[in-house]
């Protein structure tokens, strides 16, 4: 048991990368029952869905089929529409790109509170004062022939003047 | 169910920010020799049983759990691995003594992320599919909004999370194994470019490749193996939503890290972690985490670790030293294997083996780890000199 001699000069060292190309790992991805309504709704009718559990009292936003506290099943009648508007619950600038590369214009992430879920967006239409902890922000839908069926048919929350 | 389990011998091996020498699998192999070594030179062959904490993609294979035995002298063994924190691969090792099942067992994990040419890619890859990757930013912002809710909860100040940064570089300086040691000033943390507001670039720990091993054994073969058993006494882990949108609570809080804490304190009997615990190594990945969960670990209340922080009260000649080895920003993130580094500074300590760092008259230890960003997961365990 014992390591009887390492590399000990960098210009000896090397890395192996392999003869074959980086092995392509591509999934589709199912939305599920809540996540397929939760968007068509966003794509169609410009509206966000949360779903209640009574019983916890909790609105989830996004819209789920079951309860994450009481493993209650959230049926039809749970559905709510809650609306194109909330406060924001935090706010961060992002001064790197998803690579680590350093940025100069920041992007300026929200998590939106509606009901009692978080929606994680961008910020638009926005001077430095509106970046504040329960500022209310409404939802800017992209035009509807512009929507996927995505989070991103959502262009980002403004704030509310 | 009672038995009591103790660690018996522990070793690491790289610990650098690049570790171009070794490979992974021979990284591990030299802290298992190590390890070995530190429990009186015992083979493999009389070791009953392994658990590697481990995470795919970070190894660059798939099915890395297939990997595991051979530098670990565990092959024809018993070898599982966990795909979290090496705490809670530790909780695996210890149970499987406390049932009786088996008398030894060793725990492994390791981080070799200079290999990694997009972590931050690997990272968003953690990211729910549909409400955050499309987004295609780094992820780290999640961090900046964790951290902006913290302060805005607990009116804690931007420089009070600087303050964790000159401290834990700082105590980096008396850890020779700790990469990032520093003396540096508030206003080095505090106007460094930001990365995602209002985290800085330095108030987030570097990356470091490293492999620690950890023997465990039943208290029979413990006092057998070694004159200087470390005696687990509490442990406990806990996982909050996966979900961002429910972490109405966990935005700004550690709720992972309060029930974790809670299972760990009830088992080793604790009430006032404070008075009866003597030290701490915490997960400090950011350097607001560190604060964030001394408060959620109930080592003081909600915004009060900024404060007593100023105070000094976490200082190595402090009330309650909290990661005088330097923790992660002074020491380096290791990754999947970050809780077994916090709890190998613990052994150290409680051994008497901590060189120019060593604290006086220390009994009682809790490591805390939690697993990064986008994780709501997180592990502690309380260690003690006295079975
Ligand atoms: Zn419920």
């Amino acid at each position: 048991m014992a390591i009887m001699e390492r590399n000990s000069r960098n210009i000896d060292n090397r890395y192996w990368n392999p003869g074959f190309k980086a092995f392509p790992v591509k999934n589709v991805y199912t939305a599920g029952a809540a996540g397929q309504r939760f968007f068509e709704e966003i794509k169609n009718n410009s509206k966000i869905l949360g779903s209640r559990c009574e019983k916890c009292e909790l609105t989830y936003v996004p819209a789920r089929i079951y309860c994450e506290r009481c493993f209650n099943r959230l049926e039809e009648k749970n559905w709510i529409d809650v609306g194109t508007e909330g406060t924001i619950y935090s706010y961060t600038l992002l001064f790197q790109t998803q690579n680590g590369e350093p940025r100069e214009n920041p992007a300026v992430m929200v998590a939106v509170r509606i009901a009692d879920g978080l929606l994680i967006h961008r910020l638009g239409e926005f001077s430095a004062a509106d970046l504040e902890i329960d500022k209310p922000v409404k939802a800017k839908f992209k035009p509807k022939e512009k929507r996927k069926g995505c989070i991103e048919d959502i262009d980002y929350f403004k704030p509310i003047k | 169910m009672d038995k009591k389990v103790a660690i018996v011998g522990i070793g690491y091996s790289g610990f650098g920010s690049t570790t171009p020498d070794l490979s992974y699998r021979e990284m591990i192999f030299e802290a298992a020799t190590k390890c070995y070594q530190d429990a009186g030179g015992i083979h493999p062959q009389s070791i009953d049983s392994f658990v590697a904490s481990s995470e795919d993609f970070m190894e660059g294979i798939s099915i890395a759990d297939e990997y595991v035995p051979d530098q670990l002298g565990a092959v024809l063994k018993p070898v599982h691995s966990i795909t979290g924190d090496s705490l809670q691969g530790l909780a695996s090792a210890m149970m499987q003594i406390k049932t009786g099942q088996q008398s030894i067992v060793a725990a492994s994990a390791f981080s070799k992320v200079s290999n990694l040419s997009n972590h931050d890619g690997l990272v968003t890859y953690a990211t729910d599919p549909f409400y955050i990757r499309p987004f295609n930013e780094n992820p780290y912002f999640i961090a900046g909004l964790e951290m902006n809710r913290y302060l805005h909860e607990t009116g804690t100040t931007r420089e009070q999370c600087a303050k964790v940064v000159t401290k834990n570089r700082s105590n980096a300086l008396n850890n020779p194994s700790a990469l990032y040691g520093a003396r540096i000033e508030l206003e080095d943390v505090t106007e460094a470019p930001v990365l995602s507001y209002p985290l800085g670039i330095y108030d987030m720990s570097g990356h470091l490749d490293g492999s620690i091993v950890v023997l465990l054994a039943s208290e029979e073969r413990a006092r057998e193996l070694t004159d200087k058993p470390i005696w687990i006494k509490g442990i406990g882990w806990a996982t909050d939503t996966p979900n961002l949108d429910s972490r109405i609570d966990g935005m700004g809080s550690a709720v992972y890290a309060r029930l974790a804490a809670q299972k760990a304190y009830r088992m080793a009997g604790i009430n006032n972690p404070f008075n009866e615990i003597d030290f701490a190594e915490i997960d400090d990945t950011f350097s607001y985490k560190e604060l964030q969960h001394l408060e959620a670990l109930n080592l003081c209340g909600p915004g009060e670790a900024g404060k007593l922080l100023e105070l000094g009260c976490f200082a190595p000649d402090g009330d309650f030293p909290v990661n005088v080895s330097g923790g992660s920003l002074g020491g380096g993130y290791l990754h999947e294997a970050n809780g077994l580094q916090r709890l190998m500074e613990t052994v150290l300590q409680l051994r008497g083996e901590a060189g120019k760092r060593q604290l006086h008259d220390v009994e009682t230890g809790l490591a805390f780890a939690w697993r990064g960003i986008p994780t709501a997961t997180g592990a502690a365990v309380i260690l003690s000199t006295r079975p």
